[in-house]
């Protein structure tokens, strides 16, 4: 009889310990899939620009240096691979297309140009995506940062070697200052 | 309540699922338990098991076939993403931020907005839309709802609701059975004469209203299901100005989808039945004027 409780207290033991060890292990491959999605969505707009500057310089020749603030932008971003490196080359990239959509505004010829248009709406889903993977990846580095540092997953993190991850966080003036209110 | 982020808003939710559920669960027991004290171990231990096995099988069915189902039943069409590309970005959007794979989409020819969500796990998921809701939402508004529809997905609310269904349905069969029996049947077969009278009445008055109980907490039970998606929705979005507007365009309209089946009428996100509802009680949705002042409440928060 003895034996036979013995048996069960180590069998649920055990099993116990397979659980924390895989619930670690599945939050970390989260992690790793939704930076994959942020970077699948960053490519997605990376793919975009070359039309998009092309349609734009068509209606407004004079704006070279915006152009060349964007094609800059979009050569460091397909460079970057560090979860820091990719956030800061995508905050950059953000702004130089915020500068050229600015640009657009006032063209209202190429305002109204279909090709404009519909390369309007891709990029604004695009740019939305980009957000929402990063707000995705954020959720699940919470998570494991949580799981890492609170017990009693935190006792397996060194045995199933996952650690705390970074957070992306990118470098947006625009969201740091108060928006300038004018009448 | 009415200062809660839609962390706080998604655990009091669930938290109250589970104690419906239970009380479901607890429900059952005590029908179970008066049918034994009113007709004794051998009639009970037949027609319990027997009330259940029909109720499971009436509610699996539809519930393992539910996209199929719905799409008969509603009139959907699904549609692919040539059909409509500005639709399928925003509920891309939302996929990404739920994480979730991406549902099957399906419009319905109808002049009232509305939409639902129905699928037996996030992989058969089916999201549908109205042709009005299309017309009058902005994409703001749009993403507030499809979000709300998402949060059903990953909230499995299909399987929530067929657990609810199921157990009230064998409460249902059950009680009729035993009320006919006692009609009919000419009472208890097989009477024990030391049964305590006192007992046996009250075993009586549960059988009674043990179906008008169930249907209470399944009704509930829905009405935390959809307050708990709102809260999700606002999780996916962060935008609860988004749905908040939307559930108002909704509140405005008076049109009500044609489709007013009773049988269908809970996956809509809004209630095509509200409109003559009998009391908030047996509503399967909350007030939409609570939705609204509950998002409301989180905007203030700045989330």
């Amino acid at each position: 009889m003895e034996i036979i409780i013995a048996l069960a207290v180590v069998g649920l033991l055990v099993l116990f310990f397979i659980a924390q060890y895989n619930r670690l292990i599945r939050l970390n491959i989260s992690v790793d899939e939704s930076f994959a999605q942020i970077e699948v969505q960053l490519k997605r707009r990376s793919d975009l620009i070359p039309n998009l500057v092309e349609t734009v310089k068509g209606y407004a020749k004079h704006e070279q240096g915006t152009f060349d603030a964007v094609v800059t932008a979009r050569a460091k971003a397909t460079t970057a691979s560090t979860v820091a490196d990719v956030a800061a080359a995508d905050g950059m990239l953000t702004q130089a297309l915020r500068g050229l959509l600015a640009v657009a505004e006032a063209y209202p010829d190429l305002k109204a140009s279909s090709n404009f248009l519909s390369l309007q709406e891709e990029l604004s889903t695009t740019e939305n995506k980009v957000a929402f993977a990063r707000q995705f990846y954020n959720d699940n580095v919470r998570n494991l940062n949580t799981a890492v540092k609170t017990i009693p997953t935190s006792f397996f993190a060194g045995f199933a070697k996952v650690s705390e991850r970074e957070f992306y966080e990118v470098e947006d003036p625009q969201s740091r200052n108060a928006p300038k209110v004018t009448f | 309540m009415a200062t809660q982020d839609f962390r706080a808003q998604q655990s009091a939710n669930k938290g109250k699922t589970y104690f419906l559920l239970a009380s479901m669960g607890l429900l059952t027991g005590l029908v179970a338990y008066a049918a034994l004290t009113y007709f004794g171990a051998g009639t009970s231990t037949f027609m319990v098991p027997l009330a259940v096995g029909i109720s499971l099988i009436g509610v699996w069915g539809s519930y393992y076939g539910s996209d199929k189902l719905v799409l008969k039943m509603t009139g959907a069409k699904v549609i692919q993403r040539e059909d409509n590309p500005e639709l399928f970005n925003v509920i891309e959007e939302v996929v990404i931020a739920s994480g979730l794979p991406m549902p099957k989409v399906a419009i319905v020819v109808d002049s009232a907005p509305n939409a639902f969500a129905t699928g037996r796990d996030p992989d058969h998921a089916l999201i549908a839309f109205t042709t009005r809701i299309l017309e009058i939402m902005d994409r703001d508004e749009l993403q507030g709802v499809i979000a709300h529809e998402m949060s059903h997905v990953g909230n499995r609310d299909t399987l929530v609701s067929a657990v609810a269904a199921t157990t009230a349905g064998a409460i249902a069969i059950l009680s009729d059975f035993l009320m006919r029996m006692m009609w009919f049947g000419g009472g208890r077969r097989d009477r024990d004469s030391n049964a305590n009278p006192v007992l046996l009445v009250l075993s009586l008055v549960v059988l009674i209203l043990a179906p008008i109980a169930a249907t209470l907490l399944k009704s509930a039970i829905s009405r935390r299901r959809e307050s708990l998606a709102d809260a999700t929705a606002v999780s996916f979005t962060r935008n609860p100005a988004g749905l908040r507007k939307a559930l108002e365009v909704l509140a405005a309209d008076s049109t009500v989808v044609h489709q007013k089946s009773n049988a269908v009428a809970h996956i809509w996100i809004e209630s095509p039945l509200d409109g003559k509802a009998v009391s908030k009680m047996f509503s399967t949705h909350p007030p939409i004027q609570e939705r609204i002042a509950t998002l409301r409440a989180m905007e203030s928060l700045g989330n």
